[in-house]
């Protein structure tokens, strides 16, 4: 197994906030990591800065072996990455098996003047409803966007980003929203896709199903990486255990 | 048709195709422009000057596309660098811009009397008409055919969120480009048209009113609409016309609109259709 | 001697448009909406200045009153206008302000007549010295009146309640909600003060040349839309800092490439200069 991705020295800070200081890690081919860490701790932000949505201070970021920091966002994606948002981004002007058929034909669309050249959207619409039919959510397939349920636009988030046909997919809490039924569901796929071969990283607050699925764990608090290793040796470990207890008895004090 | 019907089919022709170029870049493309009148300008001024040079017509309205879309091009790259409200003003500027440097071009372009005596294209007035029906024939169809092809499907998502647009792989920047190419050149298109048949050209021709008058066109139509552009540019360029007590209320009554289409009615004359074939459907299925 | 009074005529200009220009910024800080009928306001301030000026024959009168009139309807603006299509994509209220705006200056032409109006008896004419040039008392009014106001509104938003609330409702107008600010009071005050604002630049203006007309509002709005993108939007200190910086360009400006460019275009072409280097402006907003 080779590395995948591999993030070095990243720091990131917006104004007075030091969102990200010097957080590196690697992730291996085939893999499936979990980014987890109390709130705020900048799992997002670290999948933005992955993804290129942000521009950190400081950053060196390999894809395959491949320096791409210095890239814009959809140079990333032609070279297999894909994301899913924390909070849903469709596009509101589309229909849900319209905004998987674009990403489906992300080959089509990759070159601005051979776009021109094609006027048929069939092939790339079944194929769609395909990846929406992966993620339970096909009856809702010719539907405008507006007034989908949460649970819905979640999965339209991770059946878009499958459609890129990705190396590496980034996914932001897609099982938040869900119900247990929908998330177990989806938990599965997620992990059947992985067994496939799809290199997952992926940010959830519900551990029960990241120590379930998760290879590796990479634990960020306050911008900073604090513990990586198997999820058991992981979770036993007491600054670990003290970052998440230590939110929540500030939260309660508050 | 007589003389007069004849001129004025020829002026919604060619603010038809004025219109479906600003709808491609701020219909299709989601991109603000303030500014659309300057490439209409660079149309007809390229053209003026080679028709008067002696060059021939087909040739000069050619010149002039490839000028506008030229400018356009770099027009559009100062919209890569700006935010979505930066970019209308931005635009605004280059309108006043290109206003300002040819007020100031005496002996090139005529400063503020303009050009005069531009030769005429050669068809006479009816060949002249049937000339700019053909050409809002094609620049209908081929906006029409951007609407459906793949480029307009990327058009959609930089659109409705360009952002996210990036993150499914959309080169962002690019498209952008390239919705300012082509309608701005369809404006000098429409610039090159209207040389020839005014044969007589004015800076003030293309200033702020003449862009805000075709967003205007473009807006009660109903933005990203063909149809609705060509019903919105049509109505707008007849209404003063065949209401002439209202032409000195004209500036009155397009203002008037813009506004109230705005505030009551976003989507325009294509939105209201929609809605009305909805009601329709609605009352035709239950009994 | 030549550059500091073109410095100094700069500088009246830029406090003018400064005046000006706060107004529109305060709307864009907060509903992030062009406010482009603003110019209809500066132009409307106009009039009515110079109407209660002529029937009252006091200036002192005139300006105030038109300042609230305008205020006034301003808020009425907001409420009819804006309030109702907050949800829509931005250009559609950019699109309706600009339609308000040409609607109510053909109606200044159809009412009042398209050669404008002047002043019977114009005040603050006389000519004073002021470090070895040549100015009238309206221009250092011009600069008084604009530190002054500014100076004030500074002292509202940094040291009061109301101030507070205001930026407050700028940054998150939900969690001021939830902290029991009234997020439409703080919108009306917005409007209201912004169109004063507008008001007494217009006033100014028309004290400048003598002389009310329709399409007054344009040319300085347009100017103020290119301000406050260069002193980064909703920034009020950056938008007087951009408008004293423009009003010495253009200064300056016309007397270097006016061959090249008229003057009003130089503010443009700063603007889109100053934009391809900076994207965000010369001071972004944080």
């Amino acid at each position: 197994m080779s590395e995948l991705l591999t993030v070095q020295d990243v720091t990131m800070h917006f104004g007075g906030v030091h969102a990200l200081t010097d957080v590196s890690f690697e992730v291996q081919d085939g893999e499936f990591l979990c980014l987890i860490g109390p709130n705020g701790a900048g799992k997002t932000t670290m999948l933005k800065a992955i993804v290129g949505a942000i521009r950190p201070q400081k950053a060196r970021i390999q894809l395959a072996g491949r320096e791409i920091s210095g890239l814009p966002t959809h140079r990333r994606i032609h070279l297999g990455l894909a994301l899913t948002h924390q909070i849903v981004r469709p596009f509101r002007s589309m229909t849900l098996k319209d905004n998987v058929a674009l990403a489906v034909g992300h080959r089509r669309i990759r070159r601005v003047w051979t776009a021109l050249g094609g006027l048929d959207r069939n092939k790339e619409r079944a194929e769609a409803l395909k990846l929406l039919e992966m993620v339970d959510i096909h009856t809702y397939a010719d539907q405008a966007v507006t007034g989908q349920p949460l649970g819905v636009l979640k999965r339209l988030e991770v059946a878009r980003a499958l459609a890129l046909q990705p190396r590496l997919l980034l996914l932001d809490e897609p099982l938040a929203g869900l119900n247990h039924v929908e998330a177990a569901h989806l938990a599965d796929t997620i992990v059947r896709i992985n067994r496939e071969g799809l290199t997952i990283v992926m940010i959830e607050h519900n551990l029960g199903e990241v120590l379930r699925v998760g290879h590796r764990l990479v634990v960020l608090d306050n911008g900073r990486k604090i513990a990586e290793g198997l999820p058991r040796d992981v979770m036993q470990r007491p600054n670990v255990r003290a970052a998440y207890v230590g939110k929540e008895a500030n939260d309660a004090a508050a | 048709m007589g003389i007069y019907e004849l001129s004025l089919a020829t002026v919604v022709g060619i603010n038809i195709i004025l219109a479906v170029g600003l709808n491609l870049i701020t219909g299709f493309c989601g991109q603000i422009s303030l500014g659309h009148a300057a490439f209409y300008g660079i149309g007809a001024y390229t053209a003026a000057l080679m028709a008067k040079a002696g060059m021939p017509g087909p040739v000069n309205l050619v010149a002039a596309m490839v000028m506008a879309g030229a400018v356009g091009v770099l027009v559009g790259m100062t919209s890569l660098r700006v935010r979505e409200d930066f970019l209308a003003i931005t635009t605004m500027g280059v309108g006043f811009l290109f206003l300002g440097i040819v007020r100031q071009q005496e002996s090139l372009l005529g400063g503020e009397l303009g050009i005069s005596s531009i030769p005429s294209f050669g068809l006479g007035k009816m060949g002249f008409f049937v000339l700019s029906l053909v050409l809002v024939v094609l620049a209908v169809a081929f906006s029409l055919y951007i609407k459906r092809s793949w480029m307009g499907f990327a058009f959609e998502a930089v659109a409705d969120d360009e952002d996210t647009a990036r993150v499914i792989s959309v080169d962002v920047p690019a498209y952008k480009l390239a919705a300012f190419a082509l309608g701005t050149a369809l404006a000098g298109l429409a610039g090159g048209l209207y040389c020839y048949f005014a044969r007589f050209i004015v800076p003030d021709d293309f200033g702020f009113i003449t862009s805000i008058s075709v967003l205007s066109m473009v807006a009660v139509g109903g933005i990203g609409s063909v149809f609705g552009v060509i019903v919105g540019t049509a109505l707008l360029t007849l209404i003063p016309e065949f209401f002439r007590f209202i032409s000195d209320y004209k500036l009155l009554v397009y203002g008037a609109l813009l506004f109230g289409v705005m505030r009551f009615a976003p989507d325009g004359l294509a939105g209201l259709t929609a809605l009305a074939f909805k009601r329709l459907q609605r009352k035709g299925g239950a009994v | 001697m030549l550059y500091f009074e073109l410095l100094i005529q700069g500088l009246i200009y830029g406090s003018m448009y400064a005046i000006i220009a706060v107004g529109l910024t305060l709307v864009y800080g907060l509903l992030r909406i062009l406010h482009v009928a603003h110019a209809g306001l500066f132009a409307l301030g106009g009039y009515m200045g110079l109407l209660i000026t002529n029937s009252t024959g006091s200036l002192i009168l005139g300006m105030p009153l038109a300042a609230a009139i305008v205020g006034v309807v301003g808020m009425a603006i907001y409420r009819l206008c804006y309030q109702p299509i907050l949800d829509q994509p931005p250009y559609v209220a950019l699109i309706a302000s600009i339609g308000l705006f040409i609607a109510m200056e053909e109606m200044f032409r159809l009412i009042f007549g398209p050669f404008g109006l002047t002043y019977t008896d114009a005040p603050l004419q006389s000519v004073v010295q002021f470090a070895g040039i040549y100015l009238r008392a309206v221009d250092l009014a011009i600069v008084a009146g604009s530190v002054s106001l500014l100076g004030v509104l500074s002292w509202l938003s940094q040291k009061t309640r109301i101030g507070l609330a205001w930026r407050a409702t700028v940054d998150d107008p939900q969690i001021a909600e939830s902290f029991g600010i009234s997020v439409l009071n703080v919108r009306y005050l917005n409007f209201f003060i912004g169109s004063a604002l507008a008001a007494v630049a217009g006033v100014f203006i028309s004290l400048l040349s003598n002389l009310v007309e329709p399409t007054m509002g344009g040319v300085p709005s347009y100017k103020a839309l290119a301000i406050i993108v260069l002193g980064g939007l909703g920034n009020v200190a950056g938008t007087l800092i951009a408008s004293l910086v423009l009003g010495v360009v253009e200064a300056f400006g016309t007397i270097y490439i006016g061959d090249i460019l008229d003057r009003d275009a130089i503010a443009f072409a700063f603007l889109i200069l100053v934009l391809m280097i900076r994207p965000e402006g010369l001071f972004a907003r944080r």
